[in-house]
């Protein structure tokens, strides 16, 4: 016979009342350790998608800087164009490193079934990039090998037709290097849409960012096909030292085209991180109000039961029990019902990452690809820990109230 | 050994307060517990026998007066104060059992000894549940005995820890005359082969006669 045992059976004898303790335990965790790996997860997901552009500083067309921003990342709609004149001018500036342009267009895709019969339809992005500049800007880009992937390679620059395929727009459209992709076009002031057979030449390892669902094309390509000879998306630019003073001052070198506005990545961040911030502002909300509800929730359970139990624990006093070793008792009660929520909590929590990351995602929609929600297990551990230690402050009180029983009151009243 | 007094009482008294009124649940008890005697102490109802029990076996501590029980001075002590004089040196029986339902006969017999911090040796525990006759009953919970054996139960958790004294009020209340009795050979044999004292609270005249010696109170006080 130990402590543990003792508590236990105690604990057994209510099992409904101990398991829904115990679920509200779990709920409170599982949303705490969600909220906890959406704190760890987000700004390292928001600065590993932005450290996969590659650049520092990209000059757009003006308009909003959030929309810019995130259009980047997500490739999403509503594209606004500047002149190209504009990287000529810019190009020339002494404290670029590196600079490319980059042309970004929607074309919807053109399925065809094995029957030839037109099947769904959807939207892919389509980037035109100037190939020595774009690869010098991402290094870690590599052609995938394999069956259906060797003898692939970048498309010509000056070609027409070649396009390489992210690795998952080539896994989504079911694409291998040789294959050819449809999709039409409505080029700039027609009405009618074009259609462009493009033969795959390549196909790109995974990045785990946004160039995994991109379809990418020489820039003159580009520009021809969407009839917008002379014009790019955005302008992505290294600079050779990269700090708020160099960032100001290479602002207003170019804040004099007029068309343009100069965004830098780390403000683009801080936008992100900042939106992101409002949400978790409000999981923390409902995550303290769990945690409350739970803490609650032991406290009134283990209450009761120690009240049930007056006149048994009066009978422990009489048979030799200190005022320490009740404590000791129903403080393992408590304990043992918020270990028992906790546990389960952590793992619902962990299993249900996913789930997590994609409502999260549903609710920002800020186009990050990494993943928003990291559980890890000192996380886990992290929260076990606190179920316990808040577990161990719900307990004082119950506990406290039965190792003040006078015994022969205790029973009496049991009775 | 026999002249050893193991609990001493000197006018003892025990009031309670209820509303603005005293009531004097006992008032001047004199009285000795050696060590190897049996005590009987009858009275009518509410004349102050669970009141005195309570108090020779420190779960309670009187309102005036002198009390030692192992050589302790034990009136004017808290409760925290009085869990380290009944520990391991008083066993209590109760009249309705107060077994824990939860537990096995064997767990509930070995349940002071955990309180103790002593470990429950199964050779000792079989001995107690033999002593007390229920050694084929060791697994079995207290929903699936007899009031008598329940009793048997209740008396071998009092002895688990081998206590010089044995106090129980009013034992045999809840059982039958012939299961009463058996219960009252157990603690004669205890008595007997252990040399404890048994201080004991009953109703019962027939048995109050099998005692070494019997205390009858009255209106808290000591008459015969
Ligand atoms: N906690 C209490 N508060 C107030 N009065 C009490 C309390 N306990 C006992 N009394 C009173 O003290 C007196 C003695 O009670 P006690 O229980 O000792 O009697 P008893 O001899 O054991 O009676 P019975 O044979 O019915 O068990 C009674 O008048 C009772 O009402
Ligand atoms: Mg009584």
């Amino acid at each position: 016979m130990t402590y543990s045992a003792l508590a236990w059976k105690n604990l057994v004898r209510r099992p409904v009342r101990t398991a829904l303790t115990a679920g509200g335990v779990a709920l409170a965790v599982a949303v705490a350790v969600s909220l906890g790996g959406f704190n760890l997860g987000y700004r390292q997901a928001i600065a590993g998608s932005i450290e996969q552009l590659g650049f520092q500083v990209m000059v757009m067309a003006k308009g909003c800087p959030y929309e810019a921003a995130t259009m980047m990342l997500k490739g999403g709609t509503g594209l606004l164009y500047l002149p190209e004149e504009a990287h000529a001018q810019i190009r020339t500036d002494p404290d670029i490193e590196a600079i490319t342009p980059i042309f970004i267009g929607i074309a919807e895709k053109q399925n065809y079934s094995l029957d030839g019969s037109p099947a769904a339809s959807a939207f892919t992005i389509l980037s035109g990039v100037d190939l020595d500049s774009f690869r010098a800007m991402k290094p870690w880009l590599k052609l995938k090998t394999g069956a259906g992937y060797d003898g692939g390679r970048w498309f010509a620059p000056d070609s027409t037709n070649e396009v390489v395929m992210g690795y998952e727009a080539a896994e989504y459209e079911q694409r291998k290097v040789g294959d050819v992709f449809y999709v039409s076009v409505v080029p700039n002031g027609k009405v009618d849409p074009e259609l462009h057979a493009f033969t795959v030449v390549g196909v790109l390892e995974r990045t785990g960012a946004q160039d995994d669902g991109t379809v990418f094309l020489p820039l003159r390509a580009a520009q021809t096909a969407f009839g917008r000879e002379n014009e790019l998306t955005i302008i992505g630019i290294k600079l050779k030292e990269f700090n708020g003073i160099r960032m100001r001052e290479f602002e207003g070198r170019w804040l004099k085209i007029p068309e343009v506005q100069v965004v830098s990545l780390e403000q683009v961040k801080g936008a992100l991180v900042s939106l992101v911030g409002t949400a978790q502002t409000m999981v923390a909300a409902v995550a303290v109000i769990a945690v409350l509800v739970a803490v609650i929730g032991v406290v009134n359970s283990v209450l009761t039961s120690v009240h049930e139990r007056t006149g048994e624990i009066g009978v422990l006093k009489a048979v030799g029990a200190g005022r320490g070793q009740i404590f000791r008792l129903v403080w393992l009660e408590t304990l043992l019902t918020s270990l028992a929520g906790a546990v389960p909590g952590s793992l619902l929590a962990a299993g249900g990452a996913r789930l997590t990351d994609a409502a999260l995602r549903h609710l920002l929609n800020i186009g990050v690809t990494q993943p928003l929600v990291r559980i890890t297990p000192g996380l886990l551990g992290a929260a076990i820990l606190g179920a316990v230690v808040l577990g161990l402050l719900a307990g004082i009180w119950p506990a406290g109230r039965a190792a003040g029983l006078r015994p022969v009151e205790a029973i009496r009243s049991g009775e | 050994m026999a002249n050893d007094i193991l609990i001493s009482g000197r006018n003892l008294r025990r009031h309670y307060r209820r509303g603005s009124e005293t009531v004097k649940a006992l008032d001047g008890v004199d009285v000795d517990v050696r060590a190897g005697e049996s005590v009987c102490v009858l009275g009518p109802s509410g004349s102050g026998k669970t009141t005195l029990v309570n108090l020779l076996s420190a779960l309670d501590a009187p309102t005036a007066g002198e009390l030692t029980i192992g050589g302790r001075r034990v009136d004017g002590l808290s409760e925290r104060e009085l869990v380290g004089v009944r520990r391991g040196l008083l066993g209590y029986v109760f009249q309705q059992f107060h077994l824990i339902p939860t537990l096995t006969v064997a767990e509930n017999v070995a349940l002071p000894l955990l309180f103790l911090g002593r470990k429950a040796e199964p050779a000792e525990i079989a001995r107690v549940l033999a002593a007390v006759g229920l050694a084929d009953r060791a697994g079995h919970l207290p929903k699936e005995l007899s009031g008598g054996q329940m009793q048997r139960v209740a008396i071998g958790r009092a002895l688990a820890v081998r206590p010089r004294v044995l106090i129980a009020d009013e034992p045999t209340g809840n059982l039958d005359s012939h299961t009463g009795e058996a219960i009252f050979d157990l603690f004669q044999k205890t008595v007997r082969e252990d040399g404890v004292a048994l201080v004991l609270t009953t109703h019962n005249l027939a048995l109050a006669a099998r005692c070494d010696r019997t205390l009858t109170l009255a209106d808290g006080r000591i008459v015969a």
